[in-house]
């Protein structure tokens, strides 16, 4: 997905503003209020973890024993934890873990996703089922347990991680892409573009794919958070990032284990890791009524 | 309907057989065997484990004992815990994990698609909005951030339940709670999906027109249709349930298969992690049979 998608090109050179697709759907999504709140919401998070260590006077392992564990105040805005380290710069660097391996094991689902879904919907027929069957079969398996598998044999390496995830989250896109391919296929372009000779690899990856690019944007969007929920669920089993890194799932695990004389621990990375979800989640929702995927049968 | 099951029983043989085979491989590509951890076991000592265990023989030799024994229901013995089988501790624990996904899936459902009826009657209301957005806060709010919250705030602060254990029935109300909520959620959203595109259908009209009554329409003419999104929802449901009770059981240290799972795996405990994994596809395996079921049943549409 490294060339520029043709349509993006048709909307910056139409002549008349708001008839393309692309505007249409901006003019829909800029009416939803919690989408546009999660857009904003997950800017200003993405900014605060990426900016935010270069304005803070401390560094993430650096320790304070005078400040241990202490309850936020002008000096530790978001309080210090049991080894006196800044709170607010550990979130920050961890929310860095967090998105990065979001983003990451998201693009490894979609390059997957997109690839296998096109496939599957453009060669049709006995390929097209054999495909299919096994992606239901997949869907059937418990597969978080398989991601604890691999990080027990490969030793919770952190590229692993999110090459695991990113494996395991992939089936709900190749069927949609397979159902966008499957329609788009019988569309006339295809069929000039059949007619004129094109190469398949061609026809796949310049004019279907980039046709598709709707519902792929919104699921990906979807995908994030399921994927970030799953880098956290296996760090606070201790199964995810090693220390002395830190994602928002270790520094949840290691709040809950000391809740009880310092909630601020559990509460506040807690908090960000639940807005950034909620924001994925709404924004993922606004764009999907925006662009108008089809949502009833994946 | 005969036929489609014997095919989908045919289906899960493949599966169960591609589960463990890549289980009992990937396990074996571990650096460092089940006996390393184990600090001054004497090289000689270490062979006698070996040969007890098999683990001397070659790889393959390895593989086809393990396919024949488990072709006898049997998933060999532990490497941790002397003398008991994987069976044993399956038999041991799962009870305990069963009951609490049970009661978090039974809670799910009814407060699910209660939820989901409400809001689907009056969609577009406050209560809607209301319903709606704490159903997404019970997907934003995975079980790992809302289990250690409900401790705080309801066992610690307010102590009206125990903060951990499983001896008597007020134990079970919190992590049963924890690990259906979100699933609650979903089922409410979904519920109230089905619900509304089968109330704007024809034959709800006609139901309406001939005067039946909204009870009447909900749970004769609407339920039926509307529960499907539901129905197919429950198979990903129970393997959430399942891989949260992971989580759940670490948290609330409820002696559950799920726990036990999180240890052997940590203890490179090979026999058993292979063994819980294959349990755990047979038994999804065939909880999405039995979906499959109720919902051919539910949707006369669908023909097989």
């Amino acid at each position: 997905m490294t060339q520029s998608p043709p349509i993006t090109n048709a909307a910056t050179t139409t002549a008349e503003p708001g008839a393309s697709l692309w505007h249409d759907a901006w003019l829909r999504l800029r009416k939803n209020r919690l989408a546009i709140f999660g857009g904003a919401a997950l800017i200003v998070i993405s900014l605060f973890c990426l900016i935010g260590p270069a304005c803070s006077p401390y560094t993430y392992e650096q320790q304070d024993f005078s400040q241990y564990a202490k309850a936020p105040s002008t000096q530790h805005w978001f309080g210090t934890d049991k080894l006196g380290r800044d709170q607010m710069t550990r979130i920050m660097h961890g929310g860095r873990i967090s998105l990065g391996v979001g983003i990451c094991a998201t693009l490894v689902s979609l390059t997957i996703g997109v690839l296998y879904g096109a496939l599957a919907g453009f060669i049709g027929g006995k390929t097209d089922a054999t495909l299919m069957r096994i992606v239901d079969i997949l869907y059937a398996l418990p597969f978080t347990v398989f991601v604890i598998l691999l990080m027990v044999v490969f030793g919770r390496n952190i590229v692993l991680l999110f090459a695991a995830i990113g494996a395991v989250e992939w089936l709900t896109m190749a069927r949609i892409v397979r159902g966008q391919i499957l329609t788009l296929k019988k569309q006339e372009f295809i069929e000039a573009a059949i007619a004129l000779g094109l190469r398949k690899r061609r026809i796949i990856l310049r004019h279907l794919i980039p046709n598709a690019l709707g519902p792929i944007i919104v699921y990906t969007t979807l995908t994030i958070p399921a994927v970030m929920l799953l880098e956290a669920f296996l760090s606070f089993l201790g199964l995810g990032v090693q220390p002395p890194m830190s994602s928002w799932g270790t520094m949840i695990k290691d709040g809950a284990e000391l809740m009880e004389e310092f909630p601020w621990l559990l509460v506040i990375p807690a908090a960000f890791f639940s807005l950034t979800l909620f924001s994925l989640n709404f924004l993922g929702d606004g764009l999907r009524d925006a662009l108008d995927v089809r949502t009833s049968k994946d | 309907m005969f036929r489609f099951i014997a095919a989908r029983l045919m289906q899960t043989v493949p599966v169960l057989f591609v589960v463990a085979t890549l289980t009992f491989f990937m396990v074996r590509l571990v650096p460092g065997g089940p006996f390393d951890a184990e600090r001054n076991v004497p090289p000689e000592i270490k062979r006698e484990l070996e040969a007890y265990y098999g683990l001397d023989k070659p790889v393959f030799h390895q593989y086809l004992d393990y396919l024949g024994r488990l072709l006898h229901g049997d998933l060999g013995p532990s490497y941790k815990y002397a003398n008991r089988s994987v069976n044993e501790m399956i038999a041991a624990t799962f009870p305990v994990s069963l009951q609490l996904g049970g009661m978090a899936l039974g809670l799910a459902l009814i407060f699910g698609v209660t939820a989901g009826i409400i809001a689907s009657l009056r969609p577009n209301s406050a209560l809607d909005y209301t319903a709606s957005s704490i159903s997404m806060m019970g997907i934003c709010l995975p079980t790992f951030v809302l289990g250690p919250l409900f401790i705080l705030v309801f066992a610690l602060n307010l102590r009206w339940v125990n903060a951990s254990g499983w001896f008597d029935a007020a134990d079970r109300i919190l992590p049963a709670a924890t690990l259906g909520i979100a699933y609650a959620a979903s089922i409410a959203r979904l519920t109230r999906g089905g619900m509304l595109e089968i109330l704007n259908q024809d034959f709800i009209r006609t139901a309406r027109a001939k005067g039946a009554s909204s009870t009447r329409i909900i749970l004769r003419h609407t339920l039926r249709g509307g529960l499907l999104p539901v129905v197919s929802y429950l198979g990903p449901a129970a393997a959430g349930i399942l891989t949260g009770s992971f989580v759940i059981e670490t948290i609330f240290q409820i002696p559950g298969l799920g726990r036990h799972f999180v240890t052997s795996a940590f203890n490179r405990d090979f026999t058993m992690v292979t063994g819980i994994v294959i349990f755990y596809a047979v038994l999804i395996v065939f909880f999405n049979l039995l979906v499959d079921i109720v919902q051919i049943w539910l949707n006369p549409k669908l023909k097989f």
